[in-house]
């Protein structure tokens, strides 16, 4: 079951998301995530994610919700978001490892 | 994972202190306690890592790091201080949060270490034994590289390819310049720190003199590679925003570098002489001293690693991270160091807690400043193939981008200094 989407996303993404799920680019996050895994693949997110403000080009990921963690990082992995760095990061991402940083991310803090 | 490593090194080990407050234990041995990590070099790489093991193994593994400075400024994004962006205050950090994070910090100088007994020797003669250690020196100058020049040279030509006062000296050098005055800087060879750092140095150089109205200064690369990081897109902004400025020269043109000479001001190349007012010499690089001192480093001067855990090919005990590894496709830079301490750290839990170990993976992105709001970028992901740690998915900024995307570059820059600062310091 896919959760309701963010209020934060933009209406950009909405279209973007919306057609790579069009294109079967998008499927449903995999139920038996391993946060562990997730935890660990968090780090290489960290170097640049681990101290994002509300102005920040780099948004803050820790607490997004997994369903839209999920499609954000498939669409990057698609190269239907753009950004060569974020799609440097994902493109190698399969399934699994977005389940597990999307389960890891939902209940992290930001480090302080 | 924390289950594990509680369940077999929840036994403190009792540590004894010298009279320099140095951290001793009687003997190296997991059997009698916490497993011990030693961490030389407080920057990118050491900092990191030490955060990381300390972190993630929940107090089940004793981490020092030994850094012999208090603060420690930061050689990325220093040229953007050299171009009047940020000031020098904003690129030092403290070890304040690194020690929060239950790492004891030792700030002394790592003399030696005596891999057979497995410590290391500080310049104050304690002793520091490990299980493991992480090497992570950066690099050195080899000053002779350049004929002529040398570390009191550098009093004269600075080099400020190490952040501090070097730095702040080639900094009031470019602020004294009146129109007219020539630059000449001496580019490296590779491998060295930072690939694309000399050119947006000299980017910022133009952009300084720029901005004091110089219309007849001058800005001379001696170059001895034929090509370099970001090349078209550099040249390309010089042309855009500093036309005429800045000449780039390959061996092909200056038929090689001779030397500097300080008393005179020269500088000689096979083709002609300069006599600038500004000279920035940047020497070829190799590990530091004590990665070669103890036999860590290859004829190249850096030291081999294996690349699924970068650990040293030399010793099974020592990790070798950031710019004194041999880091196959991953060019010397902090982020690429920041990563691997990543990597290493991931391994050393593992050996030492049994924690659960995963594949290695690597990332490294650049940006560079050629002028105000004009930031490009370049960058892959890196993982280890047939023991070389090889690039792929990478990506470089264009020719004829958009201002805006240039714009978002140099503010997505300014949010990762900050993201991984916070992610080496805390």
């Amino acid at each position: 079951m896919r959760r309701a989407m963010p209020a934060r996303i933009s209406a950009t993404r909405l279209v973007v998301i919306g057609g790579a799920m069009a294109l079967g680019l998008i499927g449903s996050p995999a139920w038996s995530a391993d946060v562990e895994y997730g935890r660990h693949l968090s780090a290489e997110c960290a170097t640049c994610h681990g101290a994002s403000k509300s102005d920040s080009t780099i948004p803050d990921i820790h607490g997004l919700g997994e369903a839209h963690f999920v499609e954000v990082l498939r669409a990057y992995r698609a190269k239907a978001l753009p950004n060569p760095v974020m799609q440097s990061i994902a493109v190698r991402l399969g399934d699994e490892e977005i389940s597990a940083l999307a389960a890891y991310f939902a209940t992290a803090k930001k480090p302080k | 994972m924390t289950d594990i490593t509680r369940r077999h090194f929840g036994f403190m080990a009792g540590a004894s202190l010298t009279a320099l407050g140095l951290p001793i234990l009687s003997a190296p041995s997991l059997a009698q306690g916490k497993p011990r990590v030693v961490i030389i070099g407080g920057g990118p790489g050491g900092a990191t890592a030490a955060r990381y093991i300390a972190k993630e193994s929940n107090g089940a593994i004793d981490v020092t790091l030994i850094e012999p400075q208090k603060t420690f400024t930061t050689c990325f994004f220093s040229n953007l201080y050299v171009g009047g962006f940020r000031d020098y205050k904003s690129l030092t950090h403290n070890y304040d949060k690194v020690k929060k994070g239950g790492v004891k910090v030792v700030h002394a100088m790592a003399a030696s270490i005596d891999r057979d007994k497995k410590q290391v020797t500080l310049a104050g003669g304690g002793k520091v034994p490990y299980d493991r250690l992480l090497v992570a020196p950066g690099i050195d100058l080899k000053f002779d590289s350049v004929p002529g020049y040398s570390e009191k040279a550098a009093e004269i030509m600075p080099h400020a390819w190490k952040p501090g006062a070097q730095t702040q000296l080639l900094v009031k050098k470019l602020n004294a310049l009146k129109d007219g005055d020539q630059i000449v800087m001496i580019a490296p060879p590779n491998p060295y720190r930072c690939p694309p750092g000399p050119y947006e140095r000299v980017s910022m150089f133009a952009h300084v003199l720029k901005k004091k109205g110089h219309k007849k200064s001058r800005i001379v690369i001696l170059d001895p590679k034929p090509a370099f990081s970001k090349q078209g897109v550099f040249t390309e902004g010089w042309e855009k925003h500093y036309p005429g400025m800045i000449e780039w020269q390959d061996p092909k043109i200056h038929g090689g570098i001779k030397g500097v000479d300080v008393k005179t001001g020269e500088v000689k190349t096979d083709f002609t002489n300069y006599k600038p007012a500004l000279v920035n010499v940047i020497p070829a690089q190799h590990a530091g001293k004590i990665a070669r001192d103890a036999g860590l480093t290859n004829q190249s001067g850096f030291c081999p690693i294996d690349a699924a855990s970068m650990k040293s090919t030399v010793d099974p005990n020592i990790f070798v991270v950031g710019d004194a590894s041999i880091a196959g496709d991953m060019p010397k830079s902090a982020f690429s160091a920041n990563s691997q301490a990543k990597v290493a750290a991931m391994v050393i839990r593992s050996e030492l807690t049994q924690s659960r170990a995963f594949p290695a993976r690597y990332s490294n992105t650049c940006w560079s400043l050629i002028a105000p709001d004009d930031d490009i970028k370049v960058g892959a992901s890196y993982e280890p193939v047939d023991g070389v740690i090889k690039a792929s998915n990478s990506f470089v900024s264009q020719r004829n981008e958009s201002a805006d995307l240039r714009k978002q570059n140099y503010k997505e820059s300014v949010d990762w200094y900050n993201g991984i600062s916070a992610d080496i310091f805390g």
